[in-house]
């Protein structure tokens, strides 16, 4: 072992001052000299590592598998679908699908021959346990649950069919089936389907194409190849998740050599990653939009033209600049770009950042300037407070929108909270006037759940609209069967909802991704979804 | 003691705002977090519940962690080794470094290398532990690529050399929170011996410089030091939480941030009662090292 010198070299120093100036957000030459990315035939072999920031929950279900569990929960089990490279829902346990002629009931055919890692055979019964025993069980309160409220009830068919029974009709659930709703072991898991520590922090039974083969608490979980996957034989031998809570080191990780692939959070970095050699640069759609929410039971935010004159005094734009570095564009509406087949590309510059024309609109509802410049009505300040969560690029983006309104003459105040606390009282409580925040949602134009009359005052609907219109749109987007249908449906849909501007729409980010120039074969998908085709994976020999 | 600062944690962690991680997420329906909450039996008052925890605490039982339902006396378990090690190794490191650059100073007081240790240390004082780990971690794990960047062993080796390996840099940025406080501590109480009565017969007597610092001052000056040390243990257990978020490294500093974020009451509880057991644990050590080095002290 190295002893520490007791002086810097110089070109030590040199780096030190460096970082002190880039506030140490990475920099440096990296040791891995990768060769240059080289295309060609796959060949087998070889360790992919990815970071995590906290101990993952092996279990799809379990209410404390947060984000960090996605990636070896969406590895080791499936779904009866999965998100196809198009997001489209494609076959995982589930080979087809049929729906019934009243849109109620869907059959599911299941995939022949499938083995539980422990050997057990996987039947119709783990999927009817899963649904049944965990998901509809609502004393349990399953994670992702509520994706299911149009479920009643899962039923056996034969070995390898289930049937789904609907209370109302409901398109989207093939694409539902493809999030996070892996299915779970019956002969492991029936005694304790959500606390089973074995499972949950051990060595779960799973059916993807990768096991579990040790879970090291706080360190690592690593995975192998599992050799009774039904499907094609991964390349990867194995795939280790290594657990690293500072992104700023995980980064530093990444210059040096020791991980594969990672999501670059801290977008501010990104300049000083590119120029490293042996990583690849990569940016991917997501299905997510950040807005901002204004609590419609204030009755200053009921008007839409006062809605429609704080998007115009926003400058999203400069906001994706400035916080984004660019990877994101203005959002108009809940439908994302990365949903190719419905976003309506049209509403792009329907909200030009125009403060003159915000100015207006809010003359025309009423808000004319006092004295001081500050926007007045019935002798009352157009002031409230934005509540603001500790968490990723909201802080900055909420001193933006702060200025922005300010230079129309609406005061903003901002609260700023810690996370956990922000939930209890913004989305538990909802005992807020206005906030930022962002939703990230299964691969499907259905929104329901955020927009939905139905859902204000406790359900996902934040901001608490309703509007008949709009919830009349919501179910025929539920009820049409066939895509052209479904297309027009939410064409409307988000025609109708940039008009009336239900939350106001701020911007669709992108991921920035950092790859190993040696790692082939990831598809073009944010990386949990990616995580999805880790069999297709493979590392070039250098 | 124990029992006061087991009270005190559990009132307070319960009456914070929010609530267990798993509630408080956006994506949870209304239905869910009522469920949730029956089942973790938080609809009940917070004193039943304290009781309830006391009367099995005392009993050897910690309950179970709400983010995982794991025992917490396991959790702890798991993770206190792993923070001994870290801290043990920075106090060593302070110690060791700390009273020679100490004594230099002091017996160099006024001239230039006595500025140049004070001035670095002002620094090693002002530096966020944050910041000195990612600038360690950057030159000698990604530019000259000596020491690995985090975490306690490597992926595939699991040898004494590797974790040593792995412990050096958490350990040098973990020191440098007390190091500082150190020397300081040994420099002004070595000064002040050095003007002593005893010190001046000692020289008179012709002994030699050597002799009469390691014998006569060293002995008297690290008094004070000692129980300075004790005092400094509860801040290096505070820094682990910061160094072991920066270099991947599975201790109770990391578990206690995730436990307090994510409003995991037991487990909160159950770290404050570990870490009052060491420092109380700590200053009796320092008590007893006392009467070791001061003959004038005795436990009676």
């Amino acid at each position: 072992m190295q002893l520490l010198p007791m002086s810097f070299r110089p070109s030590a120093l040199i780096l030190v001052a460096a970082l002190a100036v880039s506030a140490c957000t990475g920099a440096g030459q990296p040791a891995a000299s990768g060769a240059p990315s080289a295309q060609g035939q796959p060949v087998a072999g070889g360790t992919v590592t990815i970071p995590i920031g906290a101990d993952p929950t092996l279990n799809p279900w379990s209410p404390n598998a947060f984000v960090e569990s996605l990636f070896i929960n969406r590895v080791i089990f499936e779904g009866l679908t999965k998100p196809g490279k198009d997001l489209a829902p494609a076959p995982d346990l589930a080979t087809s699908w049929t729906i019934a002629p009243d849109g109620l009931s869907w059959t599911f055919k299941l995939r022949d021959g499938v083995k539980w890692t422990d050997g057990k055979p996987f039947s119709a019964d783990d999927v009817a346990f899963t649904f049944n025993d965990i998901v509809l069980k609502k004393e349990l309160g399953a994670q992702n649950a509520a994706s299911y409220a149009a479920v009643k009830s899962v039923t056996v068919v034969d070995p390898t069919t289930v049937r789904f029974d609907l209370s109302r009709k409901f398109a989207a659930l093939a694409s539902f089936l493809a999030y996070n709703s892996g299915i779970v072991p019956k002969h492991v898991l029936s005694a304790d389907p959500l606390k089973t520590t074995s499972f949950n922090k051990g060595t779960p039974v799973s059916t993807g194409p990768f096991k579990v083969e040790k879970y090291t608490s706080g360190q690592s979980v690593s995975l192998v190849r599992n050799d009774s996957y039904f499907g094609p034989k991964p390349y990867l031998d194995k795939v280790v998740f290594t657990v690293v809570p500072d992104p700023n080191t995980q980064i530093a990780q990444a210059l040096s050599g020791d991980l594969t692939i990672m999501i670059l959070d801290n977008k501010a970095a990104v300049d000083r990653v590119k120029n490293a050699s042996g990583l690849t640069v990569v940016s991917r759609p997501l299905v997510q939009y950040y807005w901002l929410a204004l609590n419609q039971t204030d009755s200053r935010f009921t008007d839409v033209r006062v809605r429609q004159a704080f998007v115009h005094a926003i400058d999203r734009k400069a906001i994706i600049k400035s916080v984004e570095l660019g990877y994101g564009q203005v959002a108009n509406s809940p439908i994302t770009p990365a949903l190719k087949a419905y976003f309506d590309p049209s509403l792009s510059e329907k909200y030009p950042y125009d403060p003159p024309k915000a100015k207006e609109l809010l003359a025309s509802a009423g808000w004319t300037p006092g004295a001081n410049g500050v926007l007045q009505k019935d002798g009352k300040s157009f002031q409230f407070t934005m509540d603001v969560g500790q968490r990723g690029v909201l802080e900055p983006v909420n001193a933006l929108i702060q200025q922005d309104l300010k230079n129309v003459g609406v005061i903003a105040d901002l609260n700023t909270m810690e996370w956990n606390a922000y939930i209890q009282k913004d989305v538990v409580r909802r005992d807020y006037t206005a906030t930022v925040n962002w939703w990230t949602y299964p691969s499907d134009p259905d929104v329901f759940p955020y927009y939905h009359s139905s859902a204000a005052g406790k359900g996902f609907n934040i901001p608490g609209y309703q509007d008949p219109k709009l919830d009349d749109l919501l179910v025929q987007g539920q009820s049409a069967s066939d895509l052209e249908q479904r297309k027009a449906v939410y064409k409307q849909l988000q025609a109708y909802t940039s008009e009336t501007l239900p939350y106001l729409f701020l911007w669709y980010p992108q991921e920035i991704d950092v790859l190993s120039s040696s790692l082939q074969g990831v598809p073009e998908l944010g990386l949990r979804d990616a995580v999805q085709y880790i069999g297709e994976w493979w590392l070039a020999k250098k | 003691m124990v029992v006061f600062a087991s009270a005190l944690t559990f009132f307070f962690v319960n009456l914070a705002p929010g609530g267990p991680a798993s509630v408080m997420r956006f994506d949870v329906s209304a239905e869910q977090r009522e469920a949730l909450i029956h089942r973790m039996g938080l609809d009940r008052p917070v004193p039943e519940r304290y009781v309830e925890w006391l009367a099995a605490a005392v009993r050897g039982d910690l309950g179970s962690s709400l983010l995982t339902d794991e025992p917490v006396a396991q959790r702890i378990g798991e993770r206190l080794p792993n923070t001994l090690a870290l801290a043990g190794s920075a106090l060593l490191l302070s110690v060791g470094a700390g009273i020679p650059i100490g004594v230099v100073q002091a017996l160099r007081r006024g001239r230039a290398v006595d500025h140049v240790l004070s001035l670095l240390s002002a620094v090693g004082l002002a530096v966020p532990v944050f910041w000195l780990g990612i600038v360690l971690i950057l030159v000698f794990a990604v530019s000259l690529h000596v020491l690995p960047s985090a975490g306690v062993t490597g992926v595939a080796s699991d040898s004494l050399g590797d974790r040593l390996a792995h412990l050096v840099l958490p350990a040098v940025a973990l020191a440098t929170t007390i190091l500082p406080t150190i020397v300081r501590f040994v420099r002004s109480s070595t000064i002040e011996v050095l003007d002593e009565d005893y010190i001046r017969t000692a020289t008179s007597k012709g002994l030699s410089p050597r002799t009469v610092i390691t014998r006569h001052a060293l002995r008297n000056a690290l008094i004070p030091v000692v129980s300075a040390i004790g005092a400094l243990v509860p801040r290096l257990l505070g820094g682990t939480v910061v160094t072991e978020a920066v270099f991947g490294w599975p201790g109770m500093g990391r578990l206690a941030l995730e436990a307090a974020q994510g409003r995991d009451y037991p487990l909160v509880t159950g770290l404050t009662v570990v870490v009052a057991a060491i420092a109380v644990a700590a200053s009796l050590a320092v008590d007893l090292a006392y009467t070791r080095i001061d003959p004038r002290i005795r436990l009676t």
